[in-house]
């Protein structure tokens, strides 16, 4: 159980893991960052990208991944619907205001699923869903490595125009401070409308990538969901690039953690893990209380 | 301070009287004896949770634990030879003992941050219970004794459990407790400043009002004779509360009463019907109410009451009164 052999294996799949993390708690990193809301209804964008993958594929035989890249424009402007009609309300009152309204959309979303296609399991079977490739002798899944690469290089994408475009400089600088980027004339209610629609966006791109890897239900994405709180309260919440530190914390644990436990238990390490570093870590946390106290 | 509280007593009290009277008028009538079980279950649950979820502002999503905690120690108990009346307290001990394990870490986060915890914590219980199959059974779930009290017996016993959490949470309210714990949910450091011990005060509401759930999960596990994690653990029975508190009005007395009994007609109406829409129901009743009338029905009322009665009548001057102060 414990061989070399073995414990490589487990590092590759921890490091796929990784990517698929990473891009799905990109959006909630986002809004987070820009507008210090709490997205609860990531797990339903994430379930309604999947599930619009899935009608991608039937209707005109899309394969999961363009499907995902189609829900990106989709889920933008969703989003940015959703923020100019709802969320933008409620942010300047409670902050807990925003988060029971975004948990009221999630029962929305869930349960208009619900109502549309069942609650059976529904999964899409690809030509390569069961096909693996030799890899220094280690056999990999060929759908975990297109996921990997693909929300590698849309990260990295993403990276570059946040880096070298205006409205990329201009969501940073919000991210950093709100009320400077509106003293230098960011309009930042326009930046959250484009944050949220990012980030309903990313969310919808994830879940037509997790349709290459597991089977979904309307109830799906709930723990997906708080593994993408553990990750970026982990990566600081605030700071986009500790996302993928998160994303390659919370991987290792969870795949090292099943050789140790049960794997039916692998969930309660992402939870503990929430619960513990929400108290525990300084970094992020610290900087998090000085701002709301403030 | 007494007559603020002796009102909304007399008035729950006497309620409470008249329908206590239902199992003696109507001894047969199962259906409206279970519905009325149900609603005071809610009812005293709501009451609870708005304990620290609507005084002191701290939104829980993980009450199911201390519901399900309570549920499996009246089940384990039970089948261990106790009366089951005598587990309840029990089983309120245990989850009272659980929320300090859960609180006393998680309470020191700011508002949105002990929310995102505590579905952390209800989670993982959750899964831990399904998997400590030896104590629990697990994924099977517990079948327990089939002799049980009549219906009328229930419905009073769950009419009593509202009683008393709605009589706790008016004393608390009443109290100087209850004040430090408004003044913390308005702001925690000038509380502190003030001399608010505000750790202390979060950590008693939280155990007061998980006592409370842990013990309606006990009575709930009698009424069903079986306990299973997922629906005593399960996420739905955390969201309710939170349903019914936000529906009625947060941080008021009689919201969460209102809001638990709107919110079980509403699931009983519609789950019979249209067994997924019940939940798409409370979905849009959250968002409208977040947008229009964040008080819920306690506020709607008030301002309902505004219109109809301009500026006339005490209850105009009493609430002109109070938002001048």
């Amino acid at each position: 159980m414990f061989s070399a052999q073995n414990l490589v294996s487990v590092g590759i799949a921890a490091l796929l893991t990784a990517g698929l993390y990473a891009i799905m708690s990109y959006g909630l990193a986002i809004i987070y960052g820009v507008m210090r809301v709490i997205n609860l209804s990531h797990a339903g964008f994430l379930m309604l990208g999947a599930f619009m993958t899935l009608v991608y594929f039937q209707r005109w035989h899309l394969d999961p991944v363009l499907g995902a890249f189609v829900n990106l424009p989709l889920f933008f402007a969703l989003g940015w619907l959703l923020h100019r009609l709802l969320v933008r309300r409620v942010v300047t009152s409670l902050p807990v205001a925003s988060l029971l309204l975004l948990f009221g959309l999630w029962l929305v979303i869930q349960n208009l699923a619900l109502a549309i296609w069942g609650g059976e399991d529904q999964s899409i079977i690809t030509a390569y869903t069961y096909k693996a490739l030799s890899l220094f002798g280690f056999r990999v899944p060929v759908t975990r490595l297109i996921v990997f690469a693909v929300a590698l290089s849309v990260l990295a994408v993403l990276h570059f125009l946040l880096g070298h475009t205006y409205l990329g400089k201009a969501l940073r600088a919000t991210v950093q401070d709100p009320t400077a980027g509106l003293l230098v004339g960011i309009d930042t209610d326009r930046i959250s409308a484009l944050a949220f629609g990012l980030g309903t966006a990313f969310a919808a791109f994830a879940g037509g990538l997790l349709t290459l890897l597991f089977s979904f239900n309307p109830d799906f994405g709930g723990s997906f969901q708080l593994k993408s709180f553990t990750i970026i309260v982990l990566g600081g919440l605030e700071n986009l690039a500790g996302v993928a530190a998160g994303a390659a914390i919370l991987a290792f644990a969870e795949s090292y953690a099943v050789l140790f436990m049960r794997a039916s238990l692998q969930n309660v390490v992402a939870y503990a893990l929430l619960v513990v570093a929400l108290i525990v870590i300084p970094g992020g946390i610290g900087s998090l209380f000085s701002q709301n106290r403030s | 301070m007494l007559t603020s509280l002796r009102a909304p007593l007399l008035l729950a009290a006497a309620l409470a009287a008249g329908l206590a009277a239902l199992p003696f008028l109507a001894p047969h009538d199962i259906t409206l004896l279970n519905l009325g079980f149900l609603t005071f279950l809610y009812v005293a649950q709501g009451v609870a949770w708005n304990i620290l979820g609507g005084f002191a502002g701290y939104i829980s999503f993980g009450y199911a634990a201390f519901f399900g905690l309570g549920a499996y120690t009246t089940a384990l108990l039970w089948l261990g030879g106790w009366t089951p009346a005598l587990t309840y307290p029990v089983a309120g001990l245990a989850a009272a003992a659980f929320s300090l394990v859960v609180g006393v870490p998680t309470l020191r986060l700011v508002g949105p941050y002990f929310s995102i915890a505590t579905i952390g914590v209800g989670e993982a219980m959750r899964i831990l219970m399904l998997n400590l199959d030896r104590i629990t059974g697990g994924a099977s779930g517990l079948n327990l004794p089939t002799a049980v009290p009549s219906k009328g017996w229930f419905y009073l016993m769950a009419l009593l459990f509202a009683g008393l959490s709605f009589a706790t949470a008016a004393v608390v309210r009443a109290s100087q407790f209850g004040l430090g714990l408004m003044a913390l949910r308005l702001d925690l450091e000038a509380a502190e400043g003030l001399g608010v011990p505000t750790a202390l005060f979060k950590n008693i509401a939280h155990a007061l009002s998980a006592f409370i759930v842990g013990a309606c999960g006990g009575l709930y596990a009698t009424y069903l004779q079986f306990v299973h994690p997922d629906t005593v653990f399960g996420f739905t029975a955390s969201i309710s509360l939170v349903l019914i508190a936000l529906i009625g009005g947060l941080g008021t007395l009689w919201g969460p009463v209102v809001g638990a009994v709107i919110f079980y007609a509403v699931q009983d109406y519609l789950q019979t019907r249209y067994p997924t829409f019940h939940l798409l129901a409370y979905g849009v009743l959250l968002i409208l109410i977040l947008l229009f009338e964040p008080r819920g029905l306690a506020g709607l009322a008030a301002r309902l009451r505004r219109t109809v009665f301009p500026a006339a009548g005490p209850g105009a001057a009493e609430a002109r009164a109070g938002r001048a102060r």
